[in-house]
């Protein structure tokens, strides 16, 4: 399983660095290029989230390179980038090594910033991409879904409407659209849709805190169920693009505030 | 997950010839040839059962290292931790390289079974380079929400039944992302279940197995699980992750005999000891 709710979104380092630094970005051999980003970006994510604690010492860079399956040069390209970001620190000599520096700022101002990253424009798109993806993913469910296809889907909304804090709340949210996905017998619309959620599953902690809208999404997705147990693929359909262009919209107005 | 599971019928190995050809109610010869057709499919569903028993053989490998290693271990005077499983992995790497159509293999632990962590899943698969990695999960319940695996029918059923299963086909969001057949058997300590020896066959890949053999009647043909769920298709009207309707397939795998669907010239054919059924139409009468 991959990290779920890292956003893989670094945009927020593009552009910095000035003439030189983009030139040299420009000339840089394309594979590795973007591999120092998916390392930023990995590590990155994962220390906005708090999934490496403040403080928390990072494995030495030999180590580091082999786990991320990356060489040295191109781990120490992203922890430079990592560290322009205020992200790591590096200290030198006996006892030294890289360590995550958490941001002074709480979680949720944290994810607004995460949020200003996005345009309202990529928002939209997005939300278009996820409406595209679940409305295919539960009109296939409606028509391929055998009785037992049905309980996971069932738990994750009972699960949603206990889960008691934003983040969790956010994390359910997308494993109903995974299951939803897979429920659909497609692994592309899954992996799309896992790929996705790593996207928006953390903006989604920013809507999803109070309990009326988590209720009101438990109840579009008990929608959802009811229309793929009836065997009803348009109804499935428009069930579940009207659920994800919902929160698509708050996040839209959200970031239209910011 | 969408995981359709069917049982089969014991813990180890496959059961006695249980086809139609052998059967005392076998319906007699009607015309000319049909009494080859009947030897067709039942050579065509034994086919697929063999492919299957291959992968079924690694299962049970893994679950008896697995037992006997837990038993070595508690025998020892203490409780099993998630580093003792490092002593499976030259047999799982072993069985990844050796059978063909296994493409992930290992031991999942039962929650509460290692005294080191809540849950482990001792999983390796093969690479498309062909080379063995483990499959390295977010099992912290406070970063994922998938950190229970013990809903998945080829966890659920073992540990329910005390039988071997085969779970799917089903999406595996959680090991493989591929569309998949797993196959399992429980592990027990002490006669208590701990976990489950497990080991996945992509759908592409019983594919490649399973189509020559379907394209050898001479009708459209394809294989179901239980619940009608369709695994493998030389029939475009029926492809793989559908559901082919209006047949009672649990039944045709409960009395494990061959059947004719009125009318229709289809036949429901099960594959010995495994949980699919052959369903096939033969050329117009």
């Amino acid at each position: 399983m991959k990290q779920r709710h890292v956003e893989s979104d670094a945009r927020d380092t593009s552009g910095r660095g000035g003439a030189e630094g983009a030139r040299r970005a420009v000339f840089a051999p394309v594979e590795s290029r973007a591999r120092v980003e998916a390392v930023v970006r990995r590590i990155g994510d994962a220390i906005e989230l708090g999934l490496l604690a403040d403080g928390e010492q990072l494995p030495g860079e030999s180590e580091l390179a082999g786990l991320l399956g990356v060489s040295t040069v191109t781990l120490r390209e992203a922890l430079m980038a990592l560290r322009q970001r205020g992200l790591v620190t590096t200290r030198r000599g006996r006892g030294g090594g890289s360590f995550v520096s958490l941001p002074e700022r709480p979680g949720q101002e944290r994810l607004r910033a995460r949020l200003r990253g996005w345009s309202s424009e990529e928002l939209r798109d997005l939300g278009d991409h996820w409406a595209a993806l679940s409305g295919t993913a539960a009109a296939l469910a409606a028509e391929r879904t055998g009785p037992d296809d049905l309980r996971p889907l069932l738990r994750s909304v009972e699960e949603l409407a206990t889960a008691p804090d934003a983040a969790a709340r956010s994390r359910v949210y997308g494993r109903f659209h995974v299951e939803l996905a897979a429920a659909a017998q497609s692994a592309r619309l899954t992996r799309e849709q896992v790929t996705l959620q790593t996207e928006v599953g953390a903006l989604l902690c920013l809507v999803l805190a109070t309990d009326e809208y988590r209720e009101e999404v438990a109840d579009r997705h008990r929608a959802v169920i009811r229309a793929v147990q009836d065997e009803a693929p348009d109804s499935a359909r428009t069930l579940a693009e009207r659920c994800v262009r919902e929160s698509a919209a708050r996040l839209i107005a959200l970031r239209l505030t910011l | 997950m969408s995981t359709i599971p069917a049982l089969v019928g014991t813990a180890d190995t496959a059961r006695a010839p249980a086809g139609g050809r052998h059967g005392a109610d076998e319906e007699h010869v009607r015309r000319p040839g049909r009494g080859g057709l009947l030897e067709a499919e039942e050579r065509v569903a034994a086919g697929v059962g063999r492919a299957l028993e291959a992968v079924f053989a690694a299962v049970a490998e893994t679950r008896a290292e697995t037992a006997a290693l837990l038993a070595r271990v508690t025998d020892a005077g203490r409780g099993a931790v998630s580093a003792d499983l490092a002593a499976l992995r030259p047999g799982l790497h072993l069985r990844l390289e050796r059978e063909e159509l296994v493409s992930g293999v290992g031991f999942v632990a039962a929650p509460g079974l290692l005294t080191d962590v809540p849950a482990w899943l001792e999983w390796w698969q093969s690479t498309a380079e062909g080379d063995v990695r483990p499959l390295l999960l977010d099992l912290d319940p406070r970063q994922s929400a998938y950190t229970d695996y013990t809903h998945w029918d080829w966890f659920a059923l073992p540990r329910d039944t005390g039988l071997r299963a085969v779970a799917g086909p089903y999406v595996d969001y959680l090991c493989s992302d591929e569309y998949s057949l797993t196959l399992s058997a429980p592990v027990e300590l002490a006669g208590r279940f701990a976990g489950v020896a497990a080991a996945d066959v992509y759908l592409r890949h019983f594919e490649d197995a399973a189509l020559p053999l379907l394209r050898e009647l001479p009708g459209p043909a394809h294989l179901v699980n239980a619940r009608g769920r369709v695994a493998a298709s030389a029939d475009p009207a029926h492809l793989a992750g559908s559901l082919t309707k209006g047949h009672d397939f649990a039944a045709v795998l409960r009395e494990a005999r061959a059947t004719d669907v009125a009318g229709s010239g289809v036949r429901l054919v099960p594959c010995r000891g495994l949980p699919l059924v052959l369903v096939w139409r033969a050329a117009t009468a």
